[in-house]
């Protein structure tokens, strides 16, 4: 059962609808949305920066953040993305309808090229000095309820000042409607937690859809090394490579002209490669040729582009992957229809993610 | 006079300019653009020295607050000449406004500060207080900019109806949403059309100041560029330069500070130098690797700095002003126009003195004519110095042809590898010679011969033996 919602949320919500056109059956409606099952808001509790990624285009990214937005009201929101979709094009020519209705005090950063396509009441609270090709990301306070379009800053870098500036203006909570596509899940770096949508236009068969996303729940429950030693060793490497033994000592890594480590100089008994870039294929396989036990540790679950094949070879192996900064999936959303015409029967679906996946499974689309 | 890249790299301005740290755009943009002062402007270029003097004192004074108030303003400032220049009819769009609002809003705390230091002569802020009151009819001061109701009567009843409308969104059922929502949507095309109209007059309104915020801007790019300057004297140990009232020049403790970094990087020191030029040509000879073209370049960048309202990398300096400076160096890099080197240096001393009759000038030439035989070159060197020597101008030429000194005005010679040592064959070779040299540049009658030292530089650059051997019997 639910729990009643403290008295003050009450008191918030109904403040302003005692006019003439308030009926009795528009509050008897408002009480009964208080008492709505909130799927989402108990998920990712009081994280204070929630990112909503996409493991493939249609897989309910927007039905997602608009949900969370929705049993989040009441607090004052921060949203951003990271870039925008390919679907640039058409919003800048404006065919396109605008797809998030924020409330009144939210604040919001977009480019500026995208300012006549937000319909609430703007005020201007400032600039960041992130150039993207729609113009320098605003940060933009709602004076009213409406309709908003977000281009935010593309290099995931940027987030984190963009992030205290929300903060700075007031925003208790920060949501970045994410990159969608398994290549980049840039967005998802930054700390606090994440919703990772997927669904049916990941792959036609089933069990690569519920595979692949438990590759990426795997990824992002990858832990960081034990040793405290390593891990102020790793906390203040800045080097593209190092290496390191099981305790933390710095060890010698020879590199080759391109700054790449020279493989076949790695020592044989177990040790600790740091790797500062993507986790590419390539890489992965390199590693695991080597047939040598080897604990490769990367910046955070991002970083590793790598496939879900490659990725168990290198375990096979004998590989550990480790990482510097721990990272949370929150909940993951399934949508069991594609965008190219096929779709899953929705509740073995869920019920296979669910079998499949450590973390809670929801359907977004529920209404309750 | 035109301070091409060509000139300002060669001499090395460009190099100093690019160490200096103005924090507004402003300030960046006039780092970029030196202003010249030549013969005529000696009040203004005294003028300015005298406000860097005064952006010194306000580096080393003993309580930083004050300067800090206002340098903490200056990398605030956006560049805003974009969007002001504009038809008054075009609006601005929101954003511009506020960069605007942010602009006055950083100017008015800015004019605050500087307010409390004692001024820079001939730079005042022009007050924008009407301006910054248009886009703040409440005087909040607030760091943000909205269509305020106040701006227009139609905006305040609007807003309220569409609010209410919002209200009755959030509450509404799915089958009554769809046309509350288009409701909406007429309201928020009408407000926009209300808001266009409150930019449009705004735009007219502030259009209106577009001098004074240029000027502004202006200013306050003048003032980082002094600031800026004095940090760079500061940082460097350089000397305001004087005006010397006969016409002669005098640098003393003279460095080459792009040199001097360079040598710091090795770990070795520069040795400065003294120089006094009357008119005509004065000629420098000396041993290969003795400095002669650092001091060349030295004394030509002192020259452009100080014409430039700079102080100089010197412990003291005496300088007149010309019509033009120009340095001639012997290497001609690519992109010489299909010209040798031999080629390049006429051709530019030509159009020199094509201009000579137009003020005094400056002339610097590395090595003039040695791109050619030597017979004819020297002839040809002997020649300049002495044509040189007729005309109006200051000359300083470096040179290894013997005789050119001799219808010189005056002769320096670097002392030169003066000292004997042993045992150091496995060091760096450039560091065997700087050992033995002594950079110094003495004065020497006209006439003194050129010294004779590249059998001693090649052996120290460990030239291989075999050649060395044929060289020593040749000669």
């Amino acid at each position: 059962m639910t729990p009643c919602p403290p008295l003050e949320a009450i008191d918030k919500r109904f403040r302003g609808l005692y006019d003439e056109s308030t009926t009795t059956l528009r509050i008897l409606r408002e009480m009964e949305a208080l008492f709505v099952k909130k799927l989402l808001a108990p998920l990712v509790g009081d994280a204070p920066l929630v990112t909503v990624i996409g493991l493939c285009k249609n897989a309910g990214k927007t039905t997602a953040l608009r949900r969370l937005m929705g049993e989040l009201e009441g607090e004052c929101l921060g949203l951003t993305s990271v870039g925008r979709d390919g679907e640039a094009t058409d919003l800048v020519t404006g065919t396109e309808k605008p797809d998030l209705y924020i409330r009144q005090g939210d604040l919001f950063a977009t480019a500026r090229g995208m300012m006549g396509l937000c319909d609430v009441t703007l005020e201007v609270a400032g600039l960041t000095g992130v150039m993207t090709p729609l113009g320098e990301v605003a940060i933009f306070r709602a004076l009213s309820d409406g309709y908003i379009q977000l281009a935010g800053p593309s290099a995931a870098g940027q987030l984190p000042p963009l992030r205290e500036r929300f903060a700075d203006l007031g925003a208790g909570r920060v949501l970045i409607d994410g990159a969608a596509g398994r290549k980049s899940l840039a967005g998802a770096g930054v700390e606090g937690t994440a919703i990772l949508c997927t669904g049916a236009s990941l792959e036609r068969d089933m069990e690569q859809v519920v595979a692949e996303t438990a590759h990426i729940c795997r990824l992002f429950a990858v832990k960081r090394p034990e040793a405290p030693r390593l891990q102020t060793a790793l906390d203040g490497c800045e080097d593209r490579f190092a290496l390191f033994g099981p305790d933390g000592d710095r060890w010698d890594l020879p590199l080759d002209e391109t700054g790449a480590p020279r493989w076949n100089k790695l020592p044989r008994d177990r040790c600790v490669l740091w790797a500062a870039g993507g986790i590419t294929d390539p890489f992965l396989k390199t590693l695991a040729r080597r047939g040598a036990p080897l604990t490769l540790v990367t910046a955070d679950a991002t970083h590793v582009l790598a496939g879900r094949t490659v990725l168990d070879g290198f375990l096979r192996t004998g590989g550990t992957l480790s990482v510097r900064r721990e990272l949370s999936i929150a909940a993951v959303g399934a949508n069991p229809w594609s965008a190219y015409g096929w779709h899953f029967e929705q509740q073995r679906f869920l019920d296979a993610l669910r079998q499949a996946l450590p973390v809670p499974v929801v359907d977004v689309k529920k209404e309750d | 006079m035109e301070l091409t890249l060509e000139l300002r790299e060669n001499a090395g301005l460009q190099w100093v300019l690019d160490g200096l740290t103005p924090m507004s755009p402003f300030g960046r943009a006039a780092a970029r653009t030196p202003v010249w002062y030549g013969p005529g402007e000696e009040i203004a270029l005294e003028t300015e020295l005298d406000n860097v003097d005064r952006a010194l004192t306000l580096w080393t004074a003993k309580d930083p607050a004050p300067l800090r108030k206002l340098t903490r303003c200056l990398p605030l400032f956006h560049d805003l000449r974009g969007s002001l220049d504009r038809d008054p009819d075009n609006p601005f769009d929101l954003v511009e406004l506020f960069e605007l609002k942010h602009f006055l809003v950083t100017l008015e705390q800015l004019a605050e500060a500087y307010s409390a230091l004692t001024p820079f002569a001939g730079l005042t802020l022009v007050p924008m207080e009407a301006a910054l009151d248009l886009l703040d009819p409440e005087r909040r001061r607030l760091p943000a900019f909205s269509v305020s109701n106040s701006y227009h009567e139609g905006l305040a009843p609007l807003r309220e109806e569409k609010s209410r409308l919002e209200r009755e969104i959030r509450t509404a059922g799915p089958e009554e949403k769809p046309a509350l929502l288009e409701r909406r949507r007429v309201l928020t095309v009408q407000e926009d059309q209300l808001e266009l109209e409150v930019r449009a007059k705004l735009t007219r309104g502030l259009m209106q100041y577009q001098a004074e915020f240029l000027s502004n801007m202006e200013t306050i790019g003048h003032m980082d560029l002094l600031l800026a300057k004095a940090r760079l004297a500061q940082r460097n140990h350089c000397v305001r330069p004087v005006l010397s009232a006969d016409g002669t020049l005098a640098l003393h403790g003279l460095r080459h500070p792009q040199v001097e970094a360079e040598l710091a990087k090795r770990g070795d020191e520069f040795t400065s130098l003294d120089l006094d030029l009357g008119s005509g040509c004065t000629v420098i000879t000396g041993a290969n690797m003795g400095g002669k073209t650092v001091s060349l370049r030295a004394a030509v960048l002192s020259q452009l700095l100080f014409q430039c309202g700079y102080f100089v990398f010197a412990e003291t300096a005496r300088l007149p002003l010309f019509e033009n400076v120009a340095l001639i160096l012997a290497d001609s890099g690519p992109g010489a126009g299909g010209l040798s080197s031999f080629g390049r240096e006429v051709y530019l001393l030509d159009g020199l003195l094509r201009q000579a009759n137009e003020g005094r000038f400056f002339l610097a030439l590395d090595e003039f004519a040695r791109g050619t035989n030597p017979q004819e070159g020297a002839a040809l060197a002997r020649a300049l110095v002495r044509h040189l020597g007729g005309l109006d101008c200051m000359a300083l030429m470096t040179t290894h042809y013997d005789g050119v000194s001799d219808a010189a005005g005056a002769h320096y010679q670097v002392a030169g590898l003066v000292r004997e040592l042993n045992g150091d064959e496995s060091d760096d070779p450039r560091r065997r010679i700087a050992r033995r040299m002594d950079y110094r540049l003495l004065s020497a009658p006209p006439g003194a011969p050129c010294p004779r030292d590249a059998l001693r530089v090649c052996r120290l650059l460990n030239l291989d033996p075999a050649l060395m051997e044929l060289f020593q019997t040749d000669l």
